[in-house]
């Protein structure tokens, strides 16, 4: 019996280098062509990306924010008891430079990834994406753009709201429960928060929001004729994104430190 | 206008013909399924096998993407299915292309886009509401009609009518006849082009150009405009 299908293996690494290719190059074809963003039904789909995919989501993040921050501080005080400074260290270690951009990412993945994905999968199958070119509408100007856009925007925004969150219901917890003066804790996190820790979780947010958008909207775009190629690429435009983000954060957070 | 030379494909063996500027053609094929095959071609969505295919005296097959967008901008495309964006609003169906290519704020066109359809014989008390629904939840027939009001308000030079009477009420076959017609007339040199497989449908329209299939082929065939 064969233990390793190296036929199988082969394929999947040419899969992965072909998605990557085509990934990269549908990136940068918006890049390029960012600049359609100033024409008024281009903004609209802009608009309404935001709307889907940050406003919709921000209560959700909020509460999931919160959440965490209280997971965190009841875990760290059992461990190491009443330490303000360590809490507040703790707090922006994981929440402000890891946790913060990758739950966002996350549950945009959850949320907008396989939305996209199967949206523009299914304007393929309806021939919808032609019909735009015969309007004379380039594809990649009014679907693509405003979407890589949207989602990048969406995802940044959406971090700092559970950075905010997941801090508040941290020091709400530790506030009531542990002991430690609600102000001391918040003078601590201000004097250990260094534009630093801002500047990568902002790096951070942006490359998983480019990520997410371009991956999600390469395999919505992967769809031929056939509907049942929906599910098929919305699974694979999800593991795909999620495989990639956790890259990026291990390449960000090693060059970060180093 | 449109000229197809020498064109093989799929349904078609070595096809060559021309429509100029300001006629009327009808194109009867044998099959939908050839009549997508052809339009396809037309539009430069499936590239032949062999030939040229000229709009507006270009070649579409050598042209770079940005500069084939642009020839389409001058085709006002009316599908059988309506050929309509289903993730937008009637409205928003409508006004995309003129606000995408001519800056056009929606607003300003309402009385143009009221007055098509009355003259399609909608209710225009409805309209409102109307034009708030999603676009892909409407029936075909409803589509295609919104596919015209859309076509028409970018004025362009040719227009391309796919099945755009089959199927529908004789009343309302009726005043999509005779808008069409009234549209083609009203700029000098613009092309209508209607093509079907079901050659009963087109019997009202005044044709200068009437191609038939025949076999693998597209035969003229004479008929002036009475």
């Amino acid at each position: 019996m064969q233990i390793i299908n190296t036929q199988r293996i082969g394929k999947n690494i040419i899969n992965a280098i072909r998605y990557s290719k085509g990934s990269f190059d549908l990136f940068f074809d918006s890049i390029r062509n960012i600049s359609v963003l100033k024409i008024a039904p281009v903004r609209r789909v802009l608009y309404k990306q935001i709307y889907f995919t940050g406003i919709e989501a921000s209560s959700k993040i909020i509460i999931i924010g919160a959440l965490i921050g209280i997971v965190i501080i009841t875990q760290v005080t059992n461990i190491v008891g009443a330490n303000a400074s360590l809490i507040g260290k703790i707090l922006i270690w994981t929440v402000v430079r890891e946790l913060g951009p990758l739950f966002a990412a996350i549950i945009i993945i959850a949320r907008s990834c396989t939305a996209t994905a199967a949206e523009l999968g299914s304007m393929k199958v309806s021939r919808e994406i032609e019909n735009l070119k015969i309007m004379g509408i380039n594809p990649i100007d009014y679907l693509i753009v405003p979407r890589i856009a949207g989602i990048t925007i969406s995802v940044f925004i959406l971090t700092f709201y559970f950075q905010i969150s997941s801090i508040a219901g941290g020091l709400a917890l530790s506030t009531m429960f542990v002991d430690i003066p609600f102000l001391q804790q918040l003078e601590n996190i201000f004097s250990i928060l260094r534009p630093f820790e801002i500047g990568i979780s902002l790096l951070k947010s942006i490359a998983f929001g480019m990520v997410i958008s371009t991956v999600s909207c390469y395999h919505g775009l992967r769809v031929h004729s056939s509907i049942t190629e929906i599910p098929q690429v919305t699974t694979m435009a999800v593991m795909q994104s999620l495989f990639l983000i956790f890259i990026f954060d291990v390449i960000i957070t090693i060059l970060s430190f180093l | 206008m449109i000229k197809l030379v020498n064109i093989t494909n799929e349904c078609f063996d070595s096809i060559s013909f021309e429509i100029g500027e300001g006629s009327i053609c009808k194109i009867i094929t044998n099959s939908e399924h050839d009549k997508r095959i052809l339009m396809d071609t037309v539009l430069a969505l499936r590239k032949p096998l062999n030939g040229e295919v000229f709009l507006f005296n270009k070649n579409i097959y050598s042209l770079p993407e940005r500069e084939l967008l642009n020839i389409m901008k001058n085709i006002g495309m009316v599908w059988r299915n309506g050929g309509v964006i289903s993730n937008l609003k009637i409205w928003e169906n409508i006004t995309l292309p003129v606000w995408y290519h001519k800056g056009i704020k929606p607003e300003t066109i309402e009385d143009s886009v009221i007055e098509i359809f009355k003259q399609l014989g909608k209710d225009i008390s409805e309209l409102p509401e109307y034009m708030g629904k999603l676009s892909g939840t409407l029936p075909f027939h409803e589509k295609r009609l919104i596919s015209i009001v859309r076509a028409m308000l970018m004025d362009p030079e040719l227009m391309l009518y796919d099945s755009v009477l089959d199927g529908l009420n004789p009343d309302i076959a009726k005043k999509v006849t005779d808008i069409t017609t009234q549209f083609h007339s009203k700029k000098i040199g613009r092309t209508s082009v209607y093509i079907s497989s079901d050659e009963q449908s087109l019997r009202d329209i005044k044709a200068d150009i009437v191609l038939m299939q025949y076999r693998r082929g597209l035969n003229y065939e004479d008929n002036k405009r009475v």
